[in-house]
């Protein structure tokens, strides 16, 4: 309005002249007065129609919220087998920090064998958490004692805040956690206005002052270098308008500004800016906001920034890519300088802090520096869980907390095994680097858990999930779900019926004959153990059990054990060919590990809105799928196929005093390569192969149960439990283990037979070769007849 | 209506029980307690069972192990207190004011996170039945009661409590063949557990 003034009153000659017609002027006052009326009109409505507009969405629901996804905590109390040091390793995970006076909470001090930390509150889905002060102590085995320094009372349990793994965001990828002004750190919002505008705490919206001074420093460049926005040009620039540098949008966005100065109070202004800026890039992903920054970037909630890290998100909404800190250190470190000088040079620093704030290293967190989101595979999991659940908007814009299975530590342990194990095994194996892929997934076992998802070899890479997606003939893996078909029949089979190994040709109805082979390529005779052939994985034994006891059974064995599809009912199926995913294995192997007691494997536990109210629970599920007598068998023998078998090369790995079971899978022309086996606590199965499906040249034990054994071993496995259940009893036999044949009762091995079923004229320190201890008691008998004889003689 | 508030008394009292049973311990006569962080000891093979000398049974086995022959200082524990960590006490507590709360679901989350700690403890997964059992479910209140008994090893007490808490379940959903099945099979239990403690 002010520079309309002079323009009017320029043309001073015309009004002379114009004077000499007085009447003229006359004429065209009412008329310039009517135009003048109609602009002002105009440009009033206008300013109402923005107003409305401004009003509208400031007041409106600005941000729409996507949900949260969190791991699952880490539960402290004494027991529990996690070392000093791994604890250590997961509070800086997480964002907390060495600090001697424990004073806030996110911060820890380690003193000898001591480790005080000074918790988080969080919401949980059961109810909130103070945070709280607490002291541990470790021994060799791990924690052995918790208490509480705040109150001294003795404290059972604790969990840690969990770890923020992720968003469901729309498709246009607005990413952001919200903060109220008075629970962050008062340097930000001060530095902010010290660094990007000065003037906001006076000025009306815009700011001439700053415009004039940003004109006159790009007219002495020649080129645009320092815009005059103020943060609340900047607002409303992010907040209603496009991205479109066109003098009206200029304009519209000063008067909205203005309107938006009128309206609200600084204090609420300034808030929104802090929620609304734009600080990143994550993939598609775009990160907004200070508290969604201070995640993305540090690992943990505002409230605990130090100065430096203040001082580098400020530097940052200069240009968020450009002083990107992970991809541009060096240039995020020059400007994050400069923002440390100017808090100094304002009086937010004292010099000591200053000089420290500026010898810091940037302090970006290291373990989100991919591109992408930082558990992708998991992630998909728990969206496809989710789905059908909910609305997809609801996911994306209602803020949701959804609390997941996930284990940060078992997660990167199978990462970093899966990503080294194929260097290693392709380095070995003479194999083309880079050309294999493989998947993976932890689960609980009790519970059915799933504790890790790796969906290929750059784990961080949101791409084909293998571990979901990647469905592959599981091979020998069908053997266990063969034998247990058969041990449910106890009157007909023991684990150490002799099954028959030698060749087979099976007319099929579409004319063809199969011939399956060993892959010895040799036969191995008509009076195999059953527990051997399995230990050995000899395909014409199985594929004859297979046929015995009928492919349907072997079908309907399947199925209940947790595979929800209809195989096709071919003798092919004896061995394996039905493709499945890595997960879907897993939770096959899970009711194997579980004693067929059947737990649908769940990525999510509970789902709470953003305030905290539980929306709902996935809770526990059981079904005794099959008898736990012979599923007690079949894990006997998959035990010994780890310790024995086609899988003993674990042990090359695992410490011997672990008891863990397991199996191979190959598959034809050593394409697919699988390991599926288990502890106590823990069940991983890991697949290899290739996305092209050509030949792997790895079998399963070359290949996956190299990158299965030392996931294993990382990830605190509990032995194995070998008490029977009621209804299985052991038997003291001695065990055709290839050479020895050393009669007596010396090495023996307790053998699971079901209640009731022993097999006749079977007895302790007998072989598992009936023929040998018939053959034993007739030479025994011959032997008495002879002592008699000689009696008497 | 009248059954399900039977159903939640009956586990009201089940729980009360089980709460008496943690404050009377440690039990009179069986020497110092456990260190609490072992799990229940597993049922060892039995010495001088013979191969072969069982009668003739289905897979389900339908009378339990005739004697228990431990000796006494081998006593399997008789309630949580004896068999859990205090972590797992402090949630089974918790656990039982919400479930007296009449939250449910809430009880049962708790319980999962003790199963968490400790994913083959016996006492949880019954509780875990009981709740269920309060909550109508009743099959999956078997299932809990049965998984409890596959991770009770020998120990007659867990077994006895499990297979009151099947028949309870049986009762619900109208099997009452079933369920007295299952109270005679409780009943052989406590016998056998009374000839333990005498």
């Amino acid at each position: 309005m002010a520079r309309k003034t002079p323009r009017k009153s320029k043309p001073r000659s015309r009004k002379r002249s114009a004077s000499k017609r007085p009447g003229f002027v006359r004429r065209l006052l009412p008329y310039l007065l009517l135009l003048g009326c109609i602009a002002a009109a105009v440009l009033a409505a206008y300013m109402l129609y923005l107003d409305s507009e401004v009003r509208a969405q400031f007041e409106g629901t600005r941000w729409t919220l996507p949900a949260k996804v969190y791991a699952t905590p880490q539960e402290l109390y004494a027991g529990l087998d996690l070392s000093r040091d791994q604890l250590r390793g997961r509070l800086a995970r997480q964002g907390y920090r060495a600090s001697s006076d424990l004073s806030k909470s996110g911060t820890y001090r380690a003193t000898g064998n001591r480790l005080d930390i000074h918790t988080r509150a969080f919401d949980f889905w059961d109810g909130k958490q103070a945070a709280r002060e607490i002291r541990l102590r470790f021994n060799n085995s791990g924690v052995s004692s918790l208490e509480a320094i705040d109150d001294g009372d003795d404290l059972a349990l604790l969990r840690l805040d969990p770890l923020l793994i992720g968003s469901i965001y729309p498709a246009q990828g607005e990413d952001r956690i919200l903060i109220k002004l008075g629970e962050i750190p008062p340097m930000l919002p001060a530095g902010l206005i010290t660094v990007e505008d000065r003037d906001f705490m006076n000025h009306w919206g815009v700011s001439l002052k700053s415009i004039a001074r940003a004109a006159w420093a790009n007219i002495q460049a020649g080129r645009v270098v320092q815009g005059g926005s103020t943060i609340t040009q900047q607002l409303v620039k992010n907040f209603y308008l496009n991205n479109r540098q066109t003098l009206a949008r200029k304009a519209k966005e000063a008067l909205m500004a203005v309107l938006l100065d009128a309206h609200y109070s600084k204090p609420e202004i300034l808030e929104a800016y802090l929620n609304e800026v734009y600080l990143g890039q994550d993939g598609s992903r775009a990160i907004h906001g200070f508290g969604l920054a201070s995640y993305f970037y540090f690992q943990k909630p505002i409230q605990e920034l130090q100065p430096n890290e203040i001082a580098l998100l400020v530097a940052m909404v200069k240009g968020p890519n450009y002083y990107n800190p992970r991809r541009h250190p060096e240039r995020a470190r020059t400007r994050r300088d400069l923002v440390l000088n100017m808090f100094h040079d304002a009086g937010f620093l004292n010099d000591a802090a200053w000089r420290e704030a500026k010898e810091s290293d940037l302090g970006v967190s290291a373990n989100s520096t991919r591109t992408s989101s930082q558990y992708p595979a998991f992630i998909d999991l728990v969206q496809r869980q989710l789905k059908g659940q909910y609305k997809d908007s609801d996911l994306t814009e209602e803020g949701l907390r959804i609390f997941t299975t996930l284990d940060p530590t078992v997660q990167a342990s199978a990462e970093e095994r899966v990503a080294n194990g194929l260097d290693r095994v392709e380095s070995e194996r003479g194999i083309e680097a880079d050309s294999l892929q493989a998947a993976a997934v932890v689960t609980s076992v009790e519970g059915g858990r799933v504790l890790a998802v790796v969906g290929g070899r750059d784990s961080g890479y949101a791409g084909f999930n293998r571990a979901l997606d990647a469905r592959r003939p599981i091979g020998s893996l069908i053997k266990p779900v063969v034998y247990l078909t058969a041990l449910k029949q106890p009157s007909k089979y023991s684990a150490i019926t002799p099954l028959d190994d030698s060749p087979l040709a099976v007319k099929l109805p579409n004319g063809d004959t199969w011939r399956p082979q060993n892959y010895s390529k040799r036969s191995h005779g008509d009076a195999v153990p059953l527990h051997y052939a399995l230990t050995h994985s000899y395909n014409l034994a199985t594929a004859r059990l297979a046929l015995d006891v009928g492919i349907p059974n072997v079908i309907d064995t399947l199925k209940k054990l947790g595979y929800p599809e209809d195989p096709l009912a071919v003798p092919s199926l004896a061995l394996g060919a039905v493709d499945m995913a890595p997960l879907q294995v897993a939770q096959i192997y899970n009711t194997l590990a579980a004693g067929g007691y059947r737990t649908p494997l769940l990525a999510i536990r509970d789902v709470t809105t953003r305030t905290g109210e539980p929306l709902q629970r996935y809770p526990l599920q059981l079904e005794r799928a099959i008898d736990n007598g012979p599923v007690h068998i079949v894990d006997w023998i998959m035990q010994r196929v780890a310790r024995h078998g086609t899988g003993a090369s674990a042990y090359n790995i695992l410490p011997n005093s672990l008891d863990v079971a397991g199996k191979t899978g190959t598959t034809d022309e050593l394409r697919d390569s699988w390991f599926a086996g288990f502890a106590a606590n823990r069940l991983a199965v890991v697949w290899v192969g290739r996305d092209d499906n050509k030949p792997a040249d790895l079998t399963g034990s070359t290949g996956a149960l190299q990158l299965w054994a030392r996931i294993m071993a990382d990830i605190e496995p509990r032995s194995l439990i070998d008490a029977p259940p009621e209804n299985v009893i052991e038997v003291p036999l001695r065990l055709r283990s290839g050479s020895s044949s050393a009669r007596g009762c010396g090495d023996t091995t307790p053998v699971p037979f079901m209640r009731g079923h022993v097999p006749d004229g079977l007895s302790s320190c007998d072989s598992d070769i009936m023929q040998e201890n018939v053959r034993r008691r007739q030479q025994e008998e011959q032997d008495e007849g002879n002592w008699l004889q000689r009696l008497f003689r | 209506m009248i059954k399900q508030s039977v159903i939640l008394v009956a586990v009201l009292v089940l729980a009360g029980c089980a709460a008496t049973q943690r404050t009377s311990f440690p039990p009179p006569d069986t020497g110092p307690p456990q260190p609490p962080t072992q799990p229940p000891p597993e049922q060892q093979p039995q010495p001088g069972e013979q191969p072969g000398d069982q009668p003739d049974d289905s897979t389900e086995p339908s009378e339990p192990p005739p004697s228990v022959r431990q000796p006494p200082e081998e006593m399997p524990p008789r309630s949580a207190a004896e068999a859990s960590s205090p972590a797992v006490m402090s949630l089974l507590g918790r656990s039982e004011t919400l479930a007296r709360s009449g939250r449910m679901g809430m009880a049962a989350a708790t319980l999962e996170r003790a199963l968490d700690l400790e994913p083959r403890n016996a006492f949880v997964y019954q509780r875990l039945a009981s709740v269920r059992l309060a909550q109508g479910q009743a099959s999956q209140a078997e299932a809990m009661a049965r998984k409890s008994n596959s991770v009770a090893g020998n120990n007659p007490f867990v077994r006895a409590d499990n297979w009151g808490l099947i028949a309870e379940a049986r009762r619900t959903a109208g099997d009452n063949g079933g369920a007295e099945e299952a109270t005679a099979r409780a009943d052989d239990y406590r016998s056998t557990s009374a000839r333990m403690t005498q």
